[in-house]
């Protein structure tokens, strides 16, 4: 009878990713890149993939930039909020290594791999709207497959 | 018993209208917005204290980090002030090259900015139309540069890549399929009874806030003000630009002159590419010591660069003064309190286009 | 009760702001047009400006500078629009009362100089209160 539920659980997660995402201090070069996979050229919505900004029903979390001072308490608050299963994907350089931003005299603390889980990285400054869905793509099913199952 | 604040409501920092975190806090009475207030600093990097002591070339990759949205013209300004320092001339094909790229770089922004607004009110149909249309012009814009976003097109003395004749036939006849997309966009727009409801005579800003809180761009040309940074700058005379004014002040009147920015800034790239002068693309020069304050048009209004240099070319003070940092001002002292209620609050706000990397920096 | 959620001392991200070149020149000049400590001025702004305003805070002075008080000597000597409406320190009320006084003590016939320097201070005091 788990097995069903399991199944089908795993059929409607495949077509349905709620994705939140959370600017913690970039230029907004990834952030517009992440907007234009709204696009009808992209058509990021034929996946079952619904871009809004809502963690709190989130599946994915896209994090992008380096952590700045406000956000060092706030973003793990963040990611308290969106219930399980969930996942993060940092894009860009930005929540990987800092970029640009780490340098002497900066404000800012990367990686975010220090406040938060991070699944997936999309590197690149900033990288192209294909590579950011190609990563939500590939990441998702690898976490929310037979996801009760594995809790077990 | 008398009340005057009801609730303080925040709004952010991640908020479903938000691309960027900033937070707002409205005290309200009843519907109406008393006061507002502004929480930043989820966006401050500190990228003025990372250039200091650093030679140009890196500054220049930094100074389009300012904001990813208008990187274009953040180079230019900071390539032309350096310019002006050291004295160095820029051959005159790579000035219209210029002007090519920071008026595609323009039209993007301006399209994403009312993709943002129509997202807000939703009318998200034509949210993704203008969405669709942007991608074009982005797609023209890494033809004649390379990348998307952050291109490092321009550099002390020329550019980097020159326009080929055949590249300059397909960007003409993109840019033509994008003016007429654009028509199309505009007039559903303009006309949309819906729209205009939500719309016209919301988030009024009169002349006077917008000359006291310095607004400039967009969001002063709607209120009136004449303050357009091309009427200065030598290319933009050669091609003969004049300024969009409306002085409603409104949303409407906000997004409308930037739906009316577009069709200028095609047929600009049209002028340019039709009168293009031959030549070189790069010229050559030092950078030298000197101090400087050069400020050009962003697509948001006007941007400043104050550099102090030394011989070697390094920057060792540098003060940027971005555009939104006046818009938002204005914003949420002048537009959202007494005219507007909280559920217009964010559709306001949006309208006046805010960048907030920009604004912290 | 327990603290507010999300509410955090800003006072060390608004200092950061006000700590940049253009934004320091800027409160200098208007200690200097005060005539009170920078210190204190900069105590003061943190309290009562938002972050938005700290961040405006240069090209405000500077259209201050341009368009306040054209015409009216008094209202110029002691910043009447400059300091309620374009870098709003006062309140407007308070200004007016200072405006008002030092208008009818210069009617009384005391001499010029002396009562704007009193409103000058009055002005100081509302700053720093």
């Amino acid at each position: 009878m788990r097995n069903i539920l399991q199944k089908i659980k795993n059929a409607v997660r495949s077509r349905s990713i709620h994705v939140s995402y959370v600017d913690v201090g970039s230029c907004n070069g990834c952030d517009i890149e992440v907007l234009a996979c709204l696009a009808p050229r992209y058509d990021i919505e034929q996946y079952g993939i619904y871009v809004h900004n809502n963690p709190r029903e989130a599946d994915v979390l896209l994090v992008i930039g380096s952590v700045t001072p406000q956000w060092v308490d706030k973003l793990r608050d963040i990611w308290e909020k969106i219930p399980e299963p969930k996942v993060a994907v940092a894009i860009g350089n930005c929540p990987i290594s800092g970029c640009v931003y780490n340098r002497r005299g900066t404000l800012t603390t990367p990686p975010v791999e220090n406040y938060i889980p991070i699944a997936a990285s999309v590197p690149g400054c900033p990288p192209r709207p294909t590579e950011i869905l190609s990563a939500i793509l590939s990441v998702a099913p690898l976490i929310f497959k037979d996801y009760e199952e594995n809790q077990k | 018993m008398k009340k005057t604040v009801d609730v303080s409501i925040p709004l952010g920092p991640v908020h479903p209208c938000w691309k960027e975190p900033v937070r707002l806090k409205c005290e309200t009475a009843g519907e109406r917005v008393l006061r507002t207030e502004v929480e930043l600093g989820y966006m401050k990097k500190g990228i003025e204290r990372i250039m200091r002591g650093r030679p140009w070339q890196e500054v220049m990759f930094l100074a389009e980090r300012v904001c990813g949205i208008c990187s274009v013209i953040h180079n230019m300004v900071f390539i032309e002030a350096m310019e002006e320092i050291s004295d160095i001339a820029v051959p005159p094909r790579a000035a219209y090259l210029r002007v090519v790229a920071n008026e595609l770089d323009r039209i993007a922004s301006h399209i994403l900015a009312n993709f943002s607004y129509c997202y807000t009110i939703e009318h998200e149909t034509l949210a993704m139309y203008l969405l669709n249309t942007r991608e074009t012009v982005l797609d023209n814009l890494e033809r004649l540069t390379g990348s998307r976003i952050n291109t490092a097109y321009m550099i002390p003395g020329g550019v980097r890549f020159d326009l080929l004749p055949e590249d300059a036939a397909a960007m003409l006849a993109d840019l033509s399929k994008v003016e007429e997309e654009m028509q199309r966009h505009t007039r559903i727009f303009e006309t949309g009874p819906l729209i205009a409801l939500r719309s016209k005579g919301i988030g009024v800003m009169n002349h006077e806030e917008a000359i006291r809180s310095h607004t400039v761009g967009p969001t002063a040309r709607a209120s009136g003000v004449v303050c357009d940074l091309r009427l200065r700058h030598p290319t933009y005379r050669e091609l003969g630009f004049t300024q969009v004014t409306r002085t409603e002040g409104d949303n409407f009147a906000r997004v409308m002159v930037r739906f009316q920015e577009v069709f200028q800034s095609i047929d600009l790239i049209r002028k340019c590419i039709e009168t293009l002068p031959d030549g070189p693309v790069r010229g050559g020069g030092f950078c030298k010591a000197g101090e400087t304050s050069y400020a050009g048009e962003a697509p948001r209004g006007e941007l400043t660069y104050s550099i102090k240099t030394d011989d070697y070319g390094r920057v060792v003070d540098i003060a940027i003064r971005t555009p939104s940092i006046m818009n938002i001002e204005a914003c949420v002292h002048a537009m959202i309190p007494d005219a507007t209620s909280i559920a217009d609050v964010t559709a306001t706000f949006i309208s006046s286009d805010p960048c907030v990397a920009c604004n912290e920096r | 009760m327990t603290g507010y959620l999300y509410e955090k001392d800003l006072r060390q991200m608004k200092y950061t702001i006000l700590a940049s070149t253009r934004h320091d020149e800027t409160v200098r000049a208007i200690a200097r047009h005060l005539g009170i400590t920078e210190a204190k001025l900069r105590r003061t702004m943190l309290r009562r400006f938002d972050m938005s305003l700290l961040e405006n805070l240069e090209s405000r002075w500077e259209m201050g500078q341009e368009h306040a008080d054209n015409g009216d000597p008094v209202a110029e000597e002691l910043g009447y629009e400059l300091f309620t409406r374009f870098v709003p320190l006062v309140d407007t009320e308070v200004m007016q009362t200072i405006y008002n006084e030092t208008k009818a003590m210069i009617q009384e016939g005391s001499a010029t100089g002396e009562a704007l320097e009193r409103g000058k201070e009055r002005v100081r005091e509302a700053v720093l209160s």
